[in-house]
């Protein structure tokens, strides 16, 4: 008689497919997103006036363009339900966890997005070579994973708060601050040439899992308010 | 399956100020109770206390299923038009339909959800956004959202807010037909009809 909220992959997909939807309707987060990366990549291009950045230079920049272009973008996911009058009925019609899996995915496509967008124009403004392409996939891949898990969690913690574009970014950056480090000593030894350590890597994929699961036993608690 | 919602001494108050105390209540599968007070009484309060989305200040809210405490927990039984719960402008009306009744694991096709919306009297706007609707439609398609994903109890926070004539017939007829599908309707309202619709009625 009760119909329990699914949390199958169905629900999953139907709350990615939503937001696609939404979101190629309205590029809310899309246009930020690009409008944020383009402007930051040529100012920065015509302020260096074609001298080359050291690589651990280019990699910050590079890191902090993703961040803000996801600080610009992904907390729409919960905020703009939040506004719209929606989250009232996803709260009572949704499983949590659907809902949580299906926003995380959707926030890792957008980034991993961005990132097919950013990256080559990086390599182009900022006139750096990556000289091994799988490493810096593999660390890129990583390291939006984590930046898009910690930010549909916070995203989720601000969504009743006033002000909560501010208070997003200063609870995000604490809490990615050891992926975004990690990420960018990884990405300046690529672009020196050189390979990032095994331990680099592991030190990733143990965040991006810890994160994941932080988020899989405490969505649950901020799901119901 | 009877079900039976028991309403045991629940309160509600933000701060010091106090909305509402000491409410009992019963309704069972298949009647209607009606929750009527003046504006800012509670009554969206109450639905939301019984659907499980806010916490009462003091008392509790009971599912029984054949009088036994339900093993889920009773915000799955639950369906809810109200002022509060908008849809998704960016989606259209049969698109709104089939994404909630996912949400609910329940099976609707875009054909079925063409159907309800014409019940609902949608009819052609059915593949329009929902940004085009007017506060109308966007009721309707509430309406049209509870009719598919049909739980076993009915919250209605004055769903004829913003119907014409004909719309007031429906929500009517909505409401006695999920009653003779044993559904249980809780109806809070401020028309004096409405008011009429239920077995028993509280005041807050």
């Amino acid at each position: 008689m009760a119909r329990v909220p699914s949390s199958s992959s169905s629900a999953v997909w139907a709350v990615l497919t939503k937001e696609a939807l939404c979101e190629s309707r309205t590029r809310y987060a899309v246009g930020a997103l690009v409008m944020f990366a383009l402007t930051a990549l040529s100012s920065v291009s015509m302020a260096i006036a074609g001298m080359s950045l050291p690589p651990e230079l280019a990699a910050a920049l590079l890191w902090v363009v993703l961040f803000f272009c996801a600080m610009a973008g992904l907390a729409r996911v919960f905020v703009q339900e939040q506004e719209a009058g929606t989250l009232l009925g996803l709260r009572l019609y949704a499983a949590s966890q659907a809902v949580f899996w299906g926003k995380l995915l959707f926030n890792l496509i957008i980034l991993l997005g961005l990132s097919c967008l950013v990256v080559p124009l990086f390599t182009v403004f900022v006139a750096v070579e990556v000289g091994a392409w799988l490493p810096f996939i593999t660390v890129l891949t990583l390291g939006c994973v984590g930046m898009a898990t910690v930010s549909t969690l916070t995203a989720a913690m601000v969504m009743y708060a006033q002000g909560k574009h501010a208070i997003f970014t200063v609870l995000t950056f604490p809490i990615l601050l050891p992926q975004f480090l990690s990420a960018i000593n990884a990405t300046a030894k690529i672009l020196s040439g050189d390979i990032p350590d095994l331990s680099q890597y592991l030190f990733m994929a143990g965040y991006d899992s810890a994160v994941v699961a932080a988020g899989v036993l405490l969505f649950d608690y901020l799901w119901q308010e | 399956m009877e079900i039976r919602i028991v309403v045991d001494n629940i309160g509600k108050s933000f701060g010091e100020e106090l909305l509402f105390s000491n409410v009992f209540a019963e309704i069972v599968s298949g009647q209607c109770l009606t929750v009527t007070g003046c504006n800012g009484s509670g009554k969206s309060t109450f639905l939301k206390i019984i659907a499980g989305l806010v916490r009462p200040s003091s008392g509790q809210v009971k599912l029984m299923l054949d009088n036994r405490l339900s093993p889920n927990e009773r915000i799955h039984y639950m369906g809810l038009v109200s002022p509060e719960v908008s849809m998704y402008a960016a989606l259209t009306g049969i698109e709104n339909i089939i994404f909630w009744t996912k949400m609910r694991g329940v099976a609707c096709s875009a054909a079925e959800a063409e159907k309800v919306c014409q019940q609902m009297g949608l009819g052609k706007n059915a593949c329009d956004l929902v940004a085009t609707y007017s506060t109308g439609m966007r009721q309707r398609l509430k309406l049209a959202v509870i009719q598919a994903v049909h739980p076993p109890i009915w919250l209605l926070d004055e769903p004829s807010s913003n119907l014409d004539g004909n719309g007031r017939e429906l929500v009517k007829e909505l409401i006695f037909a999920a009653n003779r599908q044993n559904a249980a309707v809780i109806l809070a309202t401020n028309e004096s009809g409405e008011a009429l619709y239920g077995k028993s009625t509280i005041k807050l």
